[in-house]
C-alpha cells in the first residue's frame, strides 16, 4: 500500500485499539511532539462515528422496510391481523 | 457477521415471530401499536449491534430480544410517570451521535454524495463482517484489494468529513 494509505491503518489501528504495544507507544510518542497528528487522530474518530450512525440508520431503514411489508403484503394478512387484535379494545 | 440477503431474512424471521410477542405485551401494559412498534424497532437495533454484529453471547435469543423490549418498556413507561428510571442501562442504545451540529448534514451529505464507500465501511465498522465477506458482498476479488480499498474510503470519507465541518462552521457557529 501507499505511505499515505499505511500511514491511515496505522491511525485506525491507534485508534480502534489493535496497534501492538510498541508501535502504540510509538504513536502516543508522536502525539506528543507533532499536534497535528492529534487533530488527524480526532477527525479519524470522528469519522468512524459517522460510519457507525450511517450502519445504524442503514438498519433502521431496513427494519421499517420490513414493517411495512408485513403489514402491506396480503400473503402476511393472518400476521397482521394477529398483531392488531391485541390493540382492540 | 451477516450477509445483505442474509440480514433481511434473519430480520424478517425475527419480526414474524417476535413482533406479535413484544405487541402483546405492549398492548397488554396500556401502549399503543406505534409504542409497541417503536420499542420493537429499538429492541432490534440493539439485539443487532450487541449479538448479530457484536460478540455478545446468549442461549436464547428468543428470550433476550423480549427482555431488551420489556426493558425498553419499562423505561418509557418510567419516563411517562416521571419515576425514577431503572438503574441498569446495559440494553440502552449506545449514544453514537456527537455533540457537533454539523454531524447530520455531513451525514445527509455522505448518504447521497460517498454512498458506496460508506457501505463499504459501515460493514466493517458498524456490521462487524470479516475482511472475505466484505470483499464477497462488493465484488473484490480478494481480501487485499478490499483492504486497500477500505483505506481509500477511509482517506475519502475522512477527507469529506474534513471539508463538510469546515464549511458548516462558517455557518453553524
Amino acid at each position: 500500500m501507499r505511505t499515505s494509505l499505511n500511514n491511515t491503518k496505522i491511525t485506525d489501528d491507534y485508534v480502534n485499539g489493535v496497534l501492538p504495544t510498541s508501535d502504540a507507544l510509538l504513536m502516543e510518542a508522536r502525539l506528543i511532539l507533532n499536534p497535528d497528528l492529534g487533530t488527524e487522530v480526532n477527525l479519524h474518530k470522528r469519522t468512524l462515528n459517522i460510519v457507525r450512525q450511517y450502519g445504524r440508520e442503514s438498519l433502521r431503514a431496513q427494519i421499517e422496510d420490513i414493517h411495512k411489508q408485513l403489514f402491506i403484503q396480503p400473503q402476511h394478512q393472518s400476521f397482521k391481523d394477529l398483531v392488531l387484535s391485541f390493540f382492540k379494545r | 457477521m451477516v450477509s445483505t440477503t442474509s440480514r433481511e431474512q434473519l430480520l424478517t424471521e425475527l419480526y414474524k415471530s417476535m413482533f406479535p410477542v413484544v405487541a402483546k405485551y405492549v398492548a397488554r401494559m396500556g401502549g399503543t401499536f406505534d409504542d409497541a412498534k417503536d420499542i420493537f424497532h429499538d429492541a432490534l437495533v440493539v439485539y443487532y449491534e450487541k449479538v448479530i454484529a457484536g460478540d455478545f453471547e446468549v442461549s436464547n435469543n428468543k428470550a433476550y430480544l423480549t427482555g431488551i423490549a420489556k426493558h425498553l418498556w419499562f423505561k418509557k413507561f418510567n419516563q411517562q410517570t416521571e419515576l425514577k428510571s431503572i438503574d441498569d442501562n446495559s440494553f440502552d442504545i449506545a449514544d453514537e451521535a456527537d455533540e457537533q451540529p454539523s454531524t447530520k448534514k455531513i451525514l445527509h451529505y455522505l448518504q447521497t454524495a460517498g454512498k458506496r464507500c460508506m457501505d463499504l465501511l459501515s460493514a466493517f465498522y458498524y456490521d462487524k463482517l470479516a475482511m472475505r465477506d466484505v470483499a464477497e458482498k462488493f465484488g473484490y476479488a480478494g481480501e487485499r484489494s478490499v483492504t486497500v480499498q477500505k483505506y481509500k474510503c477511509l482517506e475519502k470519507v475522512r477527507e469529506t468529513v474534513k471539508q463538510q465541518s469546515l464549511e458548516y462552521a462558517d455557518f453553524v457557529e
